[in-house]
């Protein structure tokens, strides 16, 4: 009987290190999988950054006056065309 | 059991036994018999403990301060830092490379190539050909110095005292998703496991009105200028401007920890240790009307005199002032003959000159206060009089009007704008009176708004030498002051100047209304109604004479404005605005000791007539001394201006209200926005991503949140 019992304690301290070295190493995985996330954000949050800028100056009144000239031109240029 | 077996178990125990038995004697070993330190390069030691190797593992990556947000008064972004990444290289040379030197140089090739169309990768690159071109030959040009592969063979093995790692900046600013991507694609990859690319964070300043704020928010970068025999220089002008503000200097920034696993790959442990709080300086520019009042400057400039595009100003200078604050609230600049803005000075605070006319309310003003005139008595200000030989031919001056003027009361010598009669009220002022005269008014003083490079002017050093004779200075100083000449100022001081006649002698211009730093709100104070004040008799006296310089009256100076605004914008200006034209005639030093002629168009509105409350200054310079006039150049953009100031104000969109909270598209941190700290939706602009982000900004926005 006590050769089980010795032989079950054995088995649970292995099992408790090999559980215990799983669980590290899964953290560490888990980890590593949220720094890829937090970086994907911080990147992301970079391009945010940038398109809210590019969106502020390119919808300055400015830029708008001149899309909205050019468009203009384009347009004139198509209806003589379609005229001739 | 039997007697042998007993003793295999004893055998096969002893040695479970003695397992943890030797782990202890080992720990001792090593932490109390062995324990000890090394010593590091930099001579610190280093305690070979437990702790030491835990350490080993961990890495802090630094997140830097922004340097903060400037906005105008309705919140508007000016000036942010945008958040991007300083890419760094780190690459020991593969072992396949060192074995065989005839494979190192190929692969080196492969690494630019890759890099390059990595730092092109988002095809919304402007100039995207370019640009890789440029970097690549860049990051050849950086990497053969890294490994010094002029001084490696060709072939055989990596020579041994060559150093096989290779530190090197890749790219700074990067913020594009794409090609941040790209790069991380490199980072330890299969193909280049010896590539370790570091992501540093960093900022990119940025201006959304960046054409019309060079000169008054400022700059802090540098420029290439392209050499007139080939090459680029780099040239760096310094900040400028709101820029130059001690309180934007970035703070310290903070911290981030991570682990590294034995690949040195990091492993996510906690967020910024502190979120950076940034400066927020709100300044009393509003962005409309800085755009109106650079869009008029700009046109009035660009036309040319009498509508010769050939023929410009050399430079021109417009202002905006709030008088019950103080607060500037548009302030243009314009160079003919530079191709960089950023490398002009800013002409409303930089640029000097003589404002002529301009200064006689001023004078006329000061005289009536102090008593040296009676507003009602009358000068015969006729050239052939006997008044003007007595009183100034008599002391061997020559004044001339541009036109003949008779008998003249201090109200008719501001509508006239006669040189004569404000050459008399000028000798009325004792010499102290006009020390104290240009005291009151802040000529030679600077503004005190801490703008870096700020021209003081003032007048001539030798105007108050107790050595000159009275009646030298009587014949010189006190006759050119009084339609200003012998004195030099800028339009900004001119601004200060009126608005102490109106506002008290202790008025002050104001650039900030205040600074929040971590959540508190620092005011500027509004200096207006301090000092001395005159008599309201005065001031009104003064400003009734403004009015009607803006008027049809054939003598009134104004009356060539009055008839062009009438006939461009249908509107009779007459009780709209009050003004004064100033034109003067000058010599400027150009350097080297030459001087050019030059003639000054200058002039001072104000509106509501009333009751000012806003007030423009404008002023343009020209190189020769053709006839150049104040009513015809300097006034008309500075009245287009007024009457939009009054449009705006009208529709209830010039608002000043101090913010308690933070507005704008200012990010707080771009790690760890705290929540309670956001502006909350419908409240002022936002964070570039945020919530409501995607509404309309700028001049779309509804009068409410404007």
């Amino acid at each position: 009987m006590r050769w089980l019992i010795a032989g079950l304690f054995f088995a649970l301290a292995i099992s408790l290190m090999i559980a215990t070295a799983a669980i590290r190493a899964q953290n560490v995985a888990e980890r590593r999988a949220i720094q890829k996330i937090y970086d994907a954000v911080q990147d992301r949050d970079k391009e945010l950054l940038r398109l809210g800028f590019e969106g502020l100056e390119s919808a300055s009144p400015e830029r708008l006056a001149q899309l909205h000239r050019e468009w203009l031109e384009r347009e004139l240029e198509r209806r003589e065309e379609s005229f001739r | 059991m039997k007697p042998g077996e007993l003793l295999r178990v004893r055998v096969a125990f002893g040695a479970l036994g003695a397992v943890p038995i030797f782990l202890a004697g080992w720990l001792g070993w090593l932490q109390v018999a062995q324990a000890g330190t090394v010593k590091r390069r930099s001579g610190e030691p280093l305690p070979l403990i437990a702790k030491t190797a835990d350490r080993q593992g961990w890495r802090v990556e630094t997140v830097p301060a922004p340097r903060g947000t400037v906005v105008d008064r309705n919140g508007f972004t000016l000036a942010a830092d945008c958040a991007t990444y300083e890419v760094r290289a780190r690459i020991t040379v593969p072992i396949k490379c060192r074995r065989d030197l005839t494979k190192f140089r190929p692969w080196v090739q492969r690494i630019v190539d890759g890099f390059a169309l990595a730092l092109v990768a988002d095809p919304d690159t402007p100039n995207r050909a370019a640009v890789h071109k440029k970097q690549r030959a860049r990051l050849a040009k950086v990497i053969a110095k890294a490994w010094s592969i002029d001084k490696l063979p060709e072939t055989g093995k990596w020579p041994e005292k060559h150093s096989q790692v290779a530190e090197f900046l890749v790219s700074t600013g990067v913020d594009r998703l794409r090609v941040i991507d790209a790069l991380r694609g490199y980072h330890m990859s299969d193909d280049y496991p010896t590539i370790v690319l570091d992501f540093l964070h960093s900022y990119r300043r940025v201006y959304p009105e960046r054409e019309l704020t060079h000169g008054i928010v400022g700059h802090i970068n540098s420029f290439e200028i392209k050499q007139p025999k080939g090459g680029v220089r780099l040239q760096t002008y310094g900040m400028s401007g709101l820029e130059s503000f001690k309180v934007l200097e970035p703070r310290e920034g903070t911290t981030r920890r991570f682990l590294a696993d034995g690949r040195r790959r990091p492993y996510f442990v906690a967020p910024v240790h502190d979120a950076i709080d940034v400066v927020q300086l709100h300044s009393t520019l509003d962005i409309e009307l800085q755009r109106a009042a650079v869009r008029e400057l700009t046109a009035m400039c660009e036309k040319g005199l009498r509508n010769n595009p050939k023929k410009k100003a050399k430079w021109g200078a417009l202002v905006l002032i709030e008088l019950q604050t103080g607060d500037v609230l548009a302030s243009a600049s314009w160079h003919r003959d530079s191709k960089y803005a950023e490398g002009s000075s800013f002409t409303p605070y930089q640029n000097r000159f003589e404002p002529g006319s301009i200064v006689k309310p001023l004078v006329l003003s000061y005289a009536n206060e102090v008593g040296a005139i009676n507003w009602d008595q009358t000068f015969d200000c006729s050239p052939r009089g006997g008044t003007y030989r007595e009183r100034i031919r008599s002391l061997g001056r020559r004044v001339v009007d541009d036109h003949a003027c008779g008998e003249l009361s201090a109200h008719g010598i501001l509508l006239n704008s006669s040189n004569i009669g404000a050459a008399y009220v000028g000798l009325e002022l004792s010499r102290e009176q006009w020390q104290d005269y240009m005291r009151a008014y802040g000529f030679g003083r600077s503004l005190g708004l801490n703008l870096p490079s700020e021209s003081i002017g003032g007048n001539h050093p030798k105007s108050f030498d107790p050595k000159t004779p009275l009646r030298r200075f009587r014949r010189d100083s006190a006759i050119s002051f009084s339609f200003g000449y012998e004195l030099t100022t800028t339009a900004l001081q001119v601004a200060r100047a009126y608005t102490r006649m109106f506002q008290g002698l202790g008025a002050e211009l104001r650039m900030v209304r205040g600074v929040e730093v971590d959540g508190d709100w620092h005011d500027v104070p509004v200096k207006q109604d301090t000092g001395p004040h005159y008599r309201p008799e005065v001031v009104d006296a003064v400003r009734q004479a403004m009015v009607d310089v803006v008027s049809n009256d054939p003598h009134a100076t104004g009356h060539y404005l009055h008839a062009a605004m009438l006939k461009e914008l249908n509107v009779d200006l007459h009780g709209i605005i009050g003004g004064k034209t100033g034109t003067a005639a000058s010599s400027v030093g150009v350097g080297g000791g030459r001087k050019i002629s030059a003639r000054n168009a200058s002039f001072v509105g104000f509106t509501p007539t009333e009751n000012p409350r806003y007030l423009a200054v404008c002023v343009l310079q020209k190189d020769d001394s053709a006839s150049f006039y104040g009513g015809s150049y300097a006034a008309p953009p500075a009245v287009k201006l007024l009457l939009q100031c009054q449009d705006l104000a009208e529709r209830g969109q010039l608002r000043q209200e101090r913010r308690s909270k933070l507005g704008g598209q200012t990010q707080l941190s771009p790690w760890r926005v705290a929540p309670s700290r956001a502006a909350p939706v419908g409240e002022g602009l936002r964070t570039p991503g945020s919530q409501g982000w995607s509404g309309p900004v700028g001049a779309g926005v509804p009068s409410e949140t404007r």
